[in-house]
């Protein structure tokens, strides 16, 4: 009875127990106080061509180091030579971040890793970490081909260059974008790491701990050689580096067939292109408004400016409006495609290309003139491309009279800007002009750098405006804009031997152009973008929050295998160029079955629709649009370390983060090792004594069963 | 195996065995000759096979030694030049590490 009480209670007691675990207990993890984790990171990755390696690498474990925040010089001073805590974490001030002081970070062993605060506050007049002679190696102008204009001896195209994004640091460089990371970080060196009086600060000090440990090493050839052996021989594979890939856009006022390749016919084509690409020195960011912006918005509204008429009045030549990806490293999008054709795996042949008219940096026009950059030395060599070329250049100049753009050729001696055309001139001396906002050197103070954005392009809005009202403003910026475009729509329909009486009728609409700009430079997440845009795309996230950016990168993304920004011109060009049918969703998906539609000549897109409340909801276009692979041809010919063609690939990497934490001096901690060790053997020391000597001590308890009888 | 309870016989055919099967390229055969043997060979009192079992282990001791010359060697050498060369150290490694020369 009473045993039976006692497990009764025994048992209620457990019971109670428990139940105060479930309502009481929470987790309290030791990590979570000591290291806090900074979201969003902008690290500066690795990239390599066929002989270097460029950006960052940190160790497999990260790089920790002391923070001190860089305002002055003598704060770097103390980093580098006084400072009693090496190494350090540099909090760089915008100002700071110059080829000079980078370069003595990178010379330096007391530096473990740099943060930059990227801000407009101390931003200097300019600031281009791009080379400044961009892609030289792989334009038209080398030892053989006008050896005289070759790496920039007659133009420096980039003169404010510093060529920081092709050095190769060992430390990691990362950007602070984010205010309120900014702000903790900053606390905590001003709570921990201030100096006080001239001393030194004491510990505990406030470090950070940046990971971004690259896989690939040396350049291209390693990497695919060292990916290549993994592949047949390990038993888990890892892939080093992938070559920076994506897809161009590339459409044509009459439609062509898509499976034909290498057209046979007589057929002439102009063409019209653009780059669709930028970059910066940290991943991922490339905002490119006036470097790339500029030309795709131009091209987009001469697109939209000829339609119209063309489907009236169409002229005898075709016109190919293309779209290149990948310029920024060494011409990959417009090399791949020059190549295609060369070896007539393209529906267009060399043989069929009229002239070519490309449109480079125009945005930061400004009343000044536009310039057209021709090629010299065909001009000189061939009487026919010299006569087309003055003929493209009286016809711009007659157009450009009637529009009030002043238009103006630079020196006669003057070689081409960087640009995709150089790579049509390698192949065969084709006629065409480049258009630019600059006469010599670019005119671009933020050329392939983070700071190209909405400000650098001059694209302001008055204050009080909703997102709405913004997205279809006309600023000034749109405006110079959209007499770009006309201008360049007006050239193209002259070129292609259209009628002069309907050059009148073409004009570029500066509310499309206003509306480009501001979901190119401004929002991408705005109603027209989202209108334009298949609804599982819009769902899958891309149109986040923010402008876009438009580095090149890897596929495949969370939204699919292409760039957002060349899904963004993809369906532009379809709404542009495109006509409306009636087919349902599965239709429009295999429009194989149906007799009226004939997926050779072109293709079908389903659309959201408008997102206003009365519209009809998703309906399917049928537009001449197309992609085409964008991917170097050196990794087609697996000539890793080919000096023809672009060689950039991007390593991989397992994860890239940062945290803040507090570190003790190395003393404490050497201090604490210590103790545990004298610990540890001075426990192995008593349970050895306690061991030999058991007789002795625990003797008493076998004593006395002996004594008992 | 504990050595004591065997007959010197037996002893002197296993330090054989161990010594000959070094030359198979497995000198850890030799290794594990030298300190099983050496109490042996060295400690204990004379033995009619004694002296046999000596002479194994100072020429296991001898191979042993050469292996651990050419092996320190060549691993000073590769792990010192392995990136200088290129194509023919990817070819000769097994596991190249990520991200470091």
């Amino acid at each position: 009875m009473r045993k039976m009480e006692k497990l009764i209670s025994i048992n209620c007691v457990k019971l109670l127990i428990t139940a105060l675990f479930y309502t009481c207990v929470s987790c309290s993890s030791v990590e979570q106080k000591i290291y806090v984790e900074l979201n969003d990171t902008v690290p500066c990755v690795r990239l390599l061509n066929a002989t270097h390696q460029i950006g960052c690498q940190s160790s497999m474990s990260g790089d920790t180091g002391v923070l001190h925040v860089l305002e002055s010089e003598s704060d770097l001073d103390w980093i580098l030579n006084t400072g009693p805590h090496p190494p350090y974490m540099v909090i760089m001030e915008t100002a700071f971040f110059s080829r000079s002081v980078m370069l003595r970070m990178k010379n330096s062993s007391r530096v473990a890793g740099v943060a930059v605060i990227v801000s407009r506050t101390g931003l200097a007049e300019n600031f281009s970490p791009h080379t400044t002679c961009p892609n030289q190696n792989t334009g038209v102008y080398s030892a053989k081909y006008g050896p005289e204009l070759a790496n920039c001896n007659v133009t420096t195209w980039n003169p404010l260059g510093n060529g920081l994004s092709y050095e190769d640091f060992a430390f990691p460089v990362f950007a602070l974008k984010d205010e309120n990371q900014t702000q903790v970080i900053r606390k905590c060196y001003e709570d921990h790491n201030l100096r006080l009086n001239g001393s030194a600060p004491q510990y505990p000090l406030c470090a950070m701990q940046l990971f971004s440990h690259m896989h690939a090493v040396t350049d291209t050839v390693t990497c695919m050689r060292r990916t290549d052996l993994q592949n047949r021989f390990s038993i888990n594979p890892e892939i080093l580096c992938d070559p920076l890939n994506d897809y161009n856009v590339w459409a044509s006022t009459r439609p062509l067939n898509n499976s034909a390749k290498g057209q046979t016919t007589n057929e002439s084509f102009v063409i019209a292109a653009t780059r669709l690409d930028g970059r910066s020195f940290f991943w991922q960011e490339a905002p490119a408004a006036e470097g790339t912006v500029s030309g795709i918005v131009t091209l987009l509204a001469a697109v939209q400016a000829l339609y119209p008429v063309i489907q009236l009045a169409p002229p005898p030549r075709n016109i190919f409006f293309a779209f290149f990806q990948g310029e920024a490293f060494d011409y990959i999008g417009s090399s791949k495609m020059v190549y295609d054709m060369e070896r007539k795996e393209f529906v267009i042949d060399l043989n069929n290309v009229h002239s070519m008219l490309e449109i480079g940096q125009v945005g930061l026009r400004n009343g000044r003139d536009l310039w057209m950059h021709s090629d010299p030395i065909s001009r000189m060599n061939s009487s026919s491309v010299e006569e087309e070329v003055s003929d493209m250049m009286k016809n711009m100049h007659s157009i450009a009279a009637g529009l009030n753009v002043s238009l103006d050729e630079p020196p006669a001696s003057q070689p081409l800007p960087p640009s995709s055309f150089q790579r049509f001139l390698r192949a065969r001396q084709i006629p065409g002009l480049v258009l630019a906002d600059h006469r010599t050197s670019f005119v671009n103070r933020y050329y392939e750098s983070m700071y190209d954005d909405a400000e650098n392009l001059n694209v302001s809005y008055p204050p009080n405006l909703s997102p709405e009202e913004k997205l279809v403003y006309e600023t000034e910026a749109a405006k110079s804009l959209a007499e770009v475009a006309t201008l360049v729509a007006r050239s193209l329909y002259k070129q292609a031997g259209g009628d002069d009486s309907n050059l009148n009728n073409i004009t570029a609409d500066p509310k499309i152009v206003a509306q480009l700009l501001y979901g190119f430079v401004i929002q991408k997440n705005n109603s027209w973008f989202q209108s334009l845009l298949p609804p599982d795309l819009t769902k899958k996230g891309i149109l986040s929050s923010g402008p876009p950016q438009f580095y090149i990168g890897l596929g495949p993304r969370t939204y699919g295998p292409v760039h957002s920004v060349t899904l963004f011109v993809q369906h532009i060009m379809a709404n542009l160029t495109g006509t409306v049918t009636n087919l349902t969703e599965t239709q429009c998906q295999k429009p194989d079955d149906i007799s009226t539609e004939n997926k050779d000549l072109y293709a079908y897109f389903w659309v959201s629709g408008s997102t206003a409340v009365n519209s009809s909801g998703p309906f399917c276009v049928r537009a001449p649009v197309r992609l085409s692979k964008a991917m170097s041809p050196a990794f087609e010919r697996q000539e890793y370390g080919s000096q023809d063609y672009s060689t950039w690939t991007e390593s991989r990497w397992k994860s890239i983060r940062a945290r803040v934490f507090l570190v003790a001096s190395r003393e404490l901690e050497m201090l604490t090792l210590g103790v545990g060790v004298a610990v540890l053997l001075l426990s192995l020391l008593v349970t050895y004594f306690l061991s030999s000597k058991a007789e002795l001590l625990f003797s008493s308890a076998r004593e006395t069963p002996t004594t008992t009888y | 195996m504990n050595l004591e309870r065997i007959p010197n016989e037996e002893k002197l055919s296993l330090c054989r065995r161990y010594y000959l099967g070094g030359f198979a390229f497995l000198p850890f055969l030799w290794l594990v000759n030298v300190m099983w043997f050496f109490k042996e060979a060295f400690l204990k009192p004379a033995y009619t096979e004694q002296p046999q079992i000596k002479s194994y282990v100072k020429k296991s001791a001898l191979g042993l030694l050469l292996w651990v010359a050419v092996l320190t060697t060549w691993i000073t050498i590769f792990q010192h030049f392995r990136a200088r060369w290129g194509e023919v150290g990817d070819y000769l490694s097994f596991t190249i590490p990520l991200g470091s020369a």
